[in-house]
C-alpha cells in the first residue's frame, strides 16, 4: 500500500526528499559563520589561551611566589542540565521553546606553580559557552534533512547564530581595516592630535594569530621626522622613530640611513633611471636623505640598541602589567616592543624592515610621489568573523579574571589580620573562588544577546555595541540576507559625510551595488554577492591551515622566482629598480621590477594548480611601478576573513583542468578582468585581459539576483524590489509547528513562480516561495487604481489568493514574577467560582478556540492569598489559540501560548511585483464586474494601473508579463536570468537574430494570442467591449508585510493624558494622532472655525472650571460638601441635586463664582505659574 | 470539598504519548520524562458558523 503512494508521489514530485548535496550552494553562503567558530572550538581558543600570559603572585614577606597560567581547553557540546541521571542532548528547538540558551559548558586546565616547584594543574569550569548551530559542537552537525526534521528543524537549516534565551542571533559581519598592510592616510584629525603634526600618516593594523589586534599609526612631522603611535590602556604614545628603529636591532646610523635612502637613487645614476619613463616609479625624492638625517638626528644620544631598549622601559615600566617590579629597564623595554610594535611579526629584523618599508612610504606620501590609500575603499578592507570577535572577547575577560585573581591574592597577602595560607592551593582556591569563573561564559553571552562589548581596551574595534543583530525568521529571503550583510561600522553612521556611502569600483564583485536599503543605513548596510567567499582557517578539505608552513613554502617558491630575500645586513634596493615583497605583513625580500609580472603570472598559475602548496585564495597583489600613483610593491596575503571570489583566468588553457581563480578586492584593482557583457570595457590592447568574469550575475547578492531581467529595469527600481523582497509576507518556516517565535508571517497560499533567475533553482527558493502567480491586467478602471492603488478580484481572494496569517507567542514564566513583597508561589489553575469562563481547567486556553478582546485568557493562582486572578487578552482584534505548551517544573508555571491572527487581504493591505512596483489595494472588486477578455473569458486577479510604467520604466515587470503567459501555455518555466545573451556575444557564437521580445512574443503567437500580450476585453460592468486591447499575463506578486489591520488608528474619545487631559498619542495604548500647526493652518484658511474648535477644544482638553470674579482666580476654588439631605425626596420624582457649591478659599465666600470653559492646560499653566510665584488672574465680562 | 476537575490531556514534546495532567501533578511525561508537553486540541465546538 505504501510503496504503492511512495511510488505515486515519486511520480508526482520527483525525488521524494531532497538530497544534502542540494543545499550545498546554499550552506555556502552560511560558511564564514561556522568556519570561523570552527575554528575558535578547534584550534582558536588553545592559541588564545597560550597567548595569556602568565601573573605572577609573590608573598613578599616569605618571598614565595606562585604563577598562574591557563592550560588545555575543553568545550562540551550543549547538554540538558536537569536530569541528574541522563544527560541528554539539548537540541536547539527545545531552547527556542523553553526560551533558554544553546550552550555547552567550557573547561579549562589552570596551573599553578610555587617557585620552581612543579606544575600542579586544576581543572576549571568557566561556565555556559553559546554554541552557534552547525558549528562542530552543536548536534545537529553533518545532519541529512530528514534527521534535521525528526530533530524538529527546516530540513534546509544553514545554522551560523546562536540561540540565546530562545532568540536566534547572528554576529553582524563588520568592516575592519585590512590586517598586516601599511596604508597610508590624509586625515585632519592627525593634525590636531599635537603641535608640529601633519595631517600624513601611515597606518597598520596589525593581527596576532590569536586574532587579537593593535593598530600602530606612523605620523609625519612638519620638522620632517616620523613618530610611532599605539595605544596603551586608552591612551596613545608616541615614540621617535629613529629609537624604535634602534632599539629593534642592532643597527648602525650607516644602515638606518642606507636602509632609509635606497628607495632614491642619485641623479648621476640617470642613466640608469631613464629607462622608466618620467621617472615612473619613483618614489623617493633627494629629501629622502635629509630626513634620514633629521631622524638620525633626534636619537644621536642613543648610540646602542640597550640604550634605547632602557629609555623606553624606562617610560613605559608603569604601564607594563606584570612588569612593574622588573629592575633590568631593557627587559620592560623589549616586552613593548614585543607586545605593541608590529605584533604579527615576532622577529626583531622584521619588525625593522617593515618600519623602513612604512617610512619610505610615508616619505612618498609626503613628497606626492604616491597617492594616499583609501580608507573607505574595499582594497583595504577585510571582514569581523563571529568566531574571532568570540575569540578576542574571551581572550580580554579571562586576562581580567587573571589580574583579579592575582589582587584577590595580594590583598589577602598583604591583610595582615587574617592568617592566609599562600602555599596551601586549597587556600588559594578558596580565595579565587570569590571571583567567579562562570562569569567569563555569561559575559560572552550577554556580548551575544545584546551586541554590545563591555570593555576598557576597546580590543582595538571602531564599535562597541550593535556587533549582534536578531536573525528575523520574517522570510527566507531576510533572513539569509542577515547572514550576507556586512556592516560598515556603527561609528560610520553618524557622520555627516556621504564619502563613506560611495559605491566604489574596488567592491565590484564582492559587494553587491543593488542590495542596499534606501534611506538612513544606505551605503554602510551592504550586502555580499551571491559568488563572495570570506576565507578561513580551513581548506577545501576542511583541514585547519598551517599559516606557518604556508608563508615557508610561499617563500620557497619566490626564492626559485627570482627574489632577493631579507637578509640582516643587506641593503635592498628600492623601487623602481626592485619592488619590495611583503607576505602578511613582513617584508621578505625584493624582486627586480622586470621579472615581477612574470613572478606574478606564475604565482597564479601555482595558486590554481590543485598539486601546489600555494593556497588557492593567496592574494597576489602586485601594485605596478607607475607616476605618482598607489605606492608599489608585491603584497601577499594568505590571512583569513578577507573576502575572496571566483573569476576565471584566461592566461591558463582551460584544459588543463581547474582555471578558476580565487581573487581578493586588493589584488583586483590591478587586474585586468574582462566581463562577458562589458566588451573591451575601455581596455588597450596594451593590457589584454588575462581573467574573466565567470558570468555578469557574479555582481548580484541573492536577494537581487532572484529579479528576473533586472538588466531590463531601472536600477532603483531593482534596489527597492531588494527592500521589499526582504518584507515579504511569505512561506516563512516549514517547521512552523515547532516555533516559539514572537511574531511570524505566514502565507497560506504561495506559489512557485513562472519566470525564474538561475539563483532561483540554485539557491531552492521553493522551500520558501514569496508569493503567488497573478493575472495582471494593466487598466484603468473604475478609477480605483489611481495612484498606485489596485483592485484585486474578490473572488480570486475568497478561492485564497494572498491568505496569510500572523503566529505570536507570548510566554508566561511565573516563576521569575516573584513579588518582592510575599514569597508566594503562583501557578497556573482555574478559580473554582467561574466555571463557565474561556479557562480550561488547567488555567489555560483551550487550544483552537477564538479569543475576543478582553475575553479573559488564562487565570493565575496564588497559593498563599488562595486567590485567582484571571488575564485578559489584550489587543483590539480576536486571536484563535493555535497552541499551549508547557515546560516541565513541579508546578504549572511556565507556558508559552501561541496566538493565530487571520490576515487574509483586505482594503490597505500592500502588495508589489518583483520589480520595485508596490501598490496598496483599494477594493475587492466582485468578479461579475471585472473586465474579462473577449477570447478566454478570463477575468484578472488584479488591475493595475498603466501610469505604474512610463516615469518608472520597469520594462522587465512587462517582459515578465508577456513570459510568464507564454510559459503558463507551454506549461514550463521561463528562465530569467539578467544578462542572459552576454555570454553568446562574446564566444562568437553566431549572433543571436531574435531579441528578448521576439523570443517571448512567438510563444504566445504559437498557441494563437497576440504576440505583444494584449487581449481584447469587455467591460465587466456593461458588457461593451474596451476600446483598447488591454495587455494582460500573470505576474509573479508578493505580498507585504505591512498590513492595515496591524496599522489602523481611530479614536474619538479615550486615554487621556493625566496632567494635561490631552489625548495621548500611540496606537497600542488607543491615542490619537496629532492635528498639528500645518493642520491648524489649513483649518483657518478654509475659515472652518467650528471644526477647528470642535478638534482642539471640544475634543481635547475641553473643561468647564469655576473662576473667582472677585479675586480673578481659578486656583483657589474649592468645593463645600453639600448637607446630607437636600430636600424631601417626592414621592416619584428623582430626588432633588444638591446644587454643587463652590467657595473661593481667598475671598472666603461664593458669591463670585463662575464657570467658564476653558482648555484643561490653561489651568495646568496657571498652576505652574503660581509654583513660580506668578499669579495669573482673569478678568470676567460679557462679551458681546 | 471540590469534586476533582476533569484532567486535561497533553501530547508529549519527544514521545508523543498522551498524558492526563490533573491539578498539582508533576509536569512530565509519564513514559519518556521529557518535559516539554502540548495542549491538545479541545473537542468543544470552537465554531458554530461555516460561512
Amino acid at each position: 500500500m505504501t510503496s504503492k503512494r511512495e511510488e505515486k508521489m515519486k511520480k508526482m514530485f520527483g525525488k521524494p526528499s531532497a538530497e544534502s548535496e542540494d543545499y550545498a550552494a546554499v550552506r555556502e553562503l552560511f560558511r564564514h559563520h561556522i568556519e570561523s567558530f570552527d575554528h575558535f572550538v578547534t584550534a582558536g581558543l588553545e592559541t588564545m589561551l597560550n597567548k595569556i600570559k602568565p601573573i605572577e603572585v609573590v608573598d613578599s614577606s616569605t618571598g614565595t611566589s606562585l604563577a598562574i597560567w591557563f592550560g588545555k581547553p575543553f568545550l562540551f557540546p550543549p547538554q540538558k542540565e536537569e536530569s541528574k541521571t541522563a544527560r541528554g542532548k539539548l537540541l536547539p528547538f527545545e531552547c527556542r521553546q523553553a526560551k533558554v540558551s544553546y550552550t555547552g559548558k567550557f573547561m579549562a586546565d589552570v596551573y599553578f606553580k610555587y617557585n620552581d616547584g612543579p606544575a600542579i594543574r586544576e581543572n576549571f569550569n568557566f561556565g555556559q559557552l553559546p554554541i552557534m548551530l552547525m558549528s562542530k559542537l552543536c548536534h545537529l552537525r553533518g545532519a541529512n534533512p530528514e534527521k534535521l526534521v525528526s530533530c524538529k528543524e527546516e530540513s534546509s537549516e544553514m545554522g551560523g547564530y546562536f540561540v540565546l534565551n530562545g532568540l536566534e542571533r547572528v554576529v553582524r559581519l563588520v568592516i575592519l581595516p585590512k590586517r598586516n598592510y601599511p596604508t597610508s592616510m590624509v586625515r585632519n584629525s592627525f593634525r590636531d592630535r599635537k603641535e608640529g603634526y601633519t595631517d600624513k600618516a601611515v597606518v597598520i593594523r596589525c593581527a596576532r594569530e590569536d586574532q587579537s589586534s593593535v593598530t600602530v599609526k606612523l605620523y609625519y612631522l612638519r620638522n620632517d621626522s616620523a613618530r610611532l603611535g599605539f595605544w596603551i590602556q586608552g591612551r596613545e604614545y608616541l615614540l621617535p622613530v629613529g629609537l624604535v628603529l634602534k632599539a629593534l636591532i642592532d643597527t648602525t646610523d650607516h644602515e638606518i640611513y642606507k636602509n632609509l635612502t635606497c628607495c632614491y637613487v642619485e641623479k648621476d645614476e640617470s642613466c640608469d633611471v631613464k629607462k622608466y619613463e618620467k621617472g615612473k616609479g619613483n618614489v623617493g625624492t633627494q629629501l629622502v636623505g635629509e630626513r634620514a638625517h633629521i631622524i638620525l638626528d633626534e636619537v644621536r644620544d642613543f648610540i646602542t640598541r640597550r640604550q634605547c631598549l632602557e629609555h623606553i622601559g624606562g617610560h613605559f615600566r608603569p604601564l607594563m602589567r606584570g612588569l612593574e617590579d622588573e629592575s633590568d629597564l631593557s627587559v620592560v623595554g623589549e616586552a613593548v616592543l614585543e607586545d605593541y610594535i608590529f605584533v604579527h611579526l615576532d622577529k626583531g629584523f622584521d619588525k625593522f624592515n617593515l618600519l623602513i618599508f612604512m617610512v619610505q612610504k610615508l616619505f612618498s606620501l609626503m613628497d606626492q610621489t604616491s597617492l594616499p590609500d583609501n580608507p573607505d575603499a574595499l582594497q583595504n578592507h577585510e571582514v569581523l568573523l563571529p568566531g574571532h570577535l568570540i575569540t578576542i572577547y574571551l581572550k580580554e575577560k579571562l586576562e581580567d579574571w587573571l589580574q583579579r585573581a592575582k589582587k584577590l591574592l595580594q590583598d589577602q597577602i598583604n591583610n595582615k589580620s587574617k592568617t592566609f595560607d599562600f602555599c596551601s592551593l586549597v587556600n588559594v582556591k578558596k580565595v579565587l573562588d570569590k571571583n567567579p569563573s562562570k562569569h567569563i561564559s555569561l559575559a560572552v553571552e550577554n556580548m551575544l544577546k545584546t551586541g554590545r562589548l563591555v570593555t576598557q581596551s576597546g580590543l582595538d574595534l571602531q564599535q562597541r555595541a550593535g556587533l549582534t543583530v536578531q536573525a528575523e525568521r520574517l522570510n527566507y529571503l531576510r533572513y539569509l540576507s542577515h547572514f550576507r550583510a556586512v556592516h560598515r561600522g556603527a561609528s560610520f553612521a553618524g557622520l555627516r559625510t556621504t564619502s563613506v556611502r560611495k559605491l566604489l569600483p574596488e567592491s565590484w564583485g564582492f559587494l553587491c551595488p543593488v542590495h542596499t536599503p534606501d534611506g538612513e543605513p544606505c551605503g554602510l548596510l551592504n550586502h555580499m554577492t551571491s559568488t563572495c567567499r570570506i576565507t578561513s582557517y580551513f581548506d577545501a578539505q576542511g583541514n585547519i591551515r598551517n599559516f606557518l608552513n604556508i608563508r615557508e613554502s610561499i617563500l620557497t617558491v619566490l626564492s626559485e622566482l627570482q627574489m632577493i630575500s631579507s637578509v640582516p645586513k643587506l641593503v635592498q634596493a628600492g623601487p623602481p629598480a626592485n619592488l619590495s615583497v611583503l607576505l602578511d605583513g613582513c617584508v621578505v625580500g625584493s624582486i627586480s621590477s622586470k621579472v615581477v609580472e612574470k613572478v606574478v603570472a606564475q604565482l597564479r598559475k601555482l595558486k590554481v594548480s590543485a598539486s601546489s602548496v600555494i593556497p588557492d585564495d593567496l592574494e597576489v597583489g602586485y601594485v605596478p611601478l607607475s607616476s605618482r600613483g598607489a605606492y608599489p610593491g608585491l603584497y601577499l596575503f594568505t590571512s583569513p576573513s578577507r573576502f575572496v571570489r571566483p573569476v576565471k583566468n584566461i592566461s591558463i588553457p582551460s584544459d588543463e583542468g581547474q582555471n578558476i581563480e580565487l581573487i581578493g578586492p586588493f589584488e583586483q584593482v590591478f587586474m585586468e578582468i574582462r566581463c562577458p557583457d562589458g566588451r573591451d570595457g575601455g581596455r588597450k590592447d596594451a593590457f589584454p585581459a588575462t581573467h574573466e568574469e565567470i558570468h555578469p550575475t557574479g555582481m548580484l547578492s541573492v536577494v537581487a539576483s532572484l529579479t528576473p531581467w533586472s538588466d531590463h529595469n531601472q536600477s532603483p527600481r531593482n534596489m527597492y524590489q531588494c527592500q521589499m523582497a526582504k518584507q515579504t509576507m511569505a512561506f516563512s518556516l516549514q517547521a512552523l509547528c515547532n516555533r516559539a517565535d514572537q511574531k511570524l508571517y505566514h502565507l497560506k497560499t504561495p506559489q512557485s513562480p513562472i519566470v525564474r533567475t538561475s539563483a532561483y533553482k540554485k539557491y531552492c527558493i521553493d522551500e520558501y516561495p514569496t508569493g503567488t502567480n497573478a493575472i495582471v491586467a494593466v487598466l484603468s478602471y473604475t478609477g480605483y487604481d489611481m495612484e498606485d492603488a489596485m483592485i484585486l478580484n474578490k473572488s480570486s481572494v475568497d478561492r485564497g489568493m494572498f491568505h496569510g496569517l500572523i503566529y505570536q507567542t507570548e510566554t508566561i514564566d511565573l516563576s521569575d514574577q516573584k513579588s518582592r513583597s510575599d514569597r508566594s508561589r503562583k501557578f497556573f489553575r482555574r478559580s473554582n467560582i467561574n466555571k463557565n469562563s474561556s479557562i480550561d481547567s488547567d488555567g489555560l486556553p483551550y487550544v483552537g478556540q477564538t479569543i475576543k478582546p478582553n475575553e479573559e485568557l488564562y487565570s493565575i493562582h496564588n497559593e498563599v492569598t488562595n486567590e485567582s486572578r484571571s488575564i485578559k487578552h489584550k489587543g483590539s482584534e480576536p486571536v484563535i489559540v493555535d497552541y499551549v505548551a508547557i515546560d516541565g517544573k513541579k508546578l504549572l508555571q511556565k507556558a508559552s501560548i501561541r496566538f493565530r491572527h487571520p490576515r487574509n487581504p483586505i482594503i490597505g493591505d500592500k502588495f508589489s511585483s518583483r520589480h520595485g512596483q508596490k501598490g496598496v489595494c483599494s477594493q475587492l472588486w466582485p468578479d461579475i464586474d471585472m473586465p474579462f477578455s473577449g477570447v478566454t473569458g478570463m477575468r484578472p486577479d488584479l488591475i493595475i494601473n498603466p501610469h505604474a510604467f512610463p516615469s518608472r520604466m520597469t520594462i522587465a515587470m512587462l517582459l515578465e508579463s508577456v513570459a510568464a503567459k507564454g510559459g503558463s501555455l507551454h506549461g514550463k518555466y521561463v528562465d530569467a536570468t539578467p544578462f542572459a545573451n552576454s555570454k553568446n556575444v562574446n564566444e562568437e557564437t553566431p549572433p543571436q537574430s531574435k531579441t528578448l521580445v521576439d523570443e517571448l512574443g512567438e510563444m504566445l503567437k504559437v498557441k494563437g494570442f497576440n504576440y505583444h500580450g494584449t487581449e481584447v476585453m469587455y467591460s465587466g460592468v456593461y458588457g461593451t467591449e474596451l476600446t483598447c486591447e488591454i495587455f494582460m499575463g500573470p505576474v509573479y506578486y508578493q505580498r507585504l508585510r505591512h498590513m492595515v489591520s496591524d496599522k489602523y488608528q481611530v479614536r474619538s474619545t479615550g486615554t487621556i493624558d493625566q496632567i494635561t487631559h490631552q489625548p495621548i498619542k500611540g496606537r497600542k495604548r488607543g491615542g490619537g494622532i496629532r492635528f498639528g500647526e500645518m493642520e491648524r493652518d489649513s483649518m483657518l484658511a478654509h475659515g472652518a472655525a467650528y471644526l477647528l474648535h470642535d478638534r482642539l477644544h471640544t475634543c481635547s482638553d475641553y473643561h468647564i472650571a469655576d473662576v473667582c470674579s472677585i479675586c480673578g482666580s481659578i486656583l483657589t476654588t474649592s468645593f463645600v460638601k453639600p448637607e446630607r439631605r437636600v430636600g424631601r425626596a417626592v414621592k416619584g420624582l428623582p430626588p432633588i441635586r444638591a446644587s454643587k457649591k463652590v467657595i473661593c478659599h481667598a475671598c472666603q465666600t461664593s458669591r463670585g463664582m463662575e464657570t467658564v470653559a476653558m482648555p484643561y492646560v490653561f489651568k495646568y499653566l496657571a498652576a505652574e505659574l503660581a509654583a513660580m510665584n506668578i499669579k495669573l488672574t482673569l478678568q470676567l465680562n460679557n462679551a458681546a | 470539598m471540590d469534586p476533582q476537575p476533569e484532567p486535561v490531556y497533553y501530547i508529549c514534546g519527544d514521545c508523543g504519548m498522551e498524558i492526563p495532567l490533573k491539578p498539582n501533578d508533576v509536569i512530565q511525561c509519564r513514559e519518556c520524562g521529557y518535559r516539554i508537553l502540548y495542549k491538545k486540541r479541545t473537542r468543544r465546538i470552537v465554531q458554530y458558523e461555516a460561512r
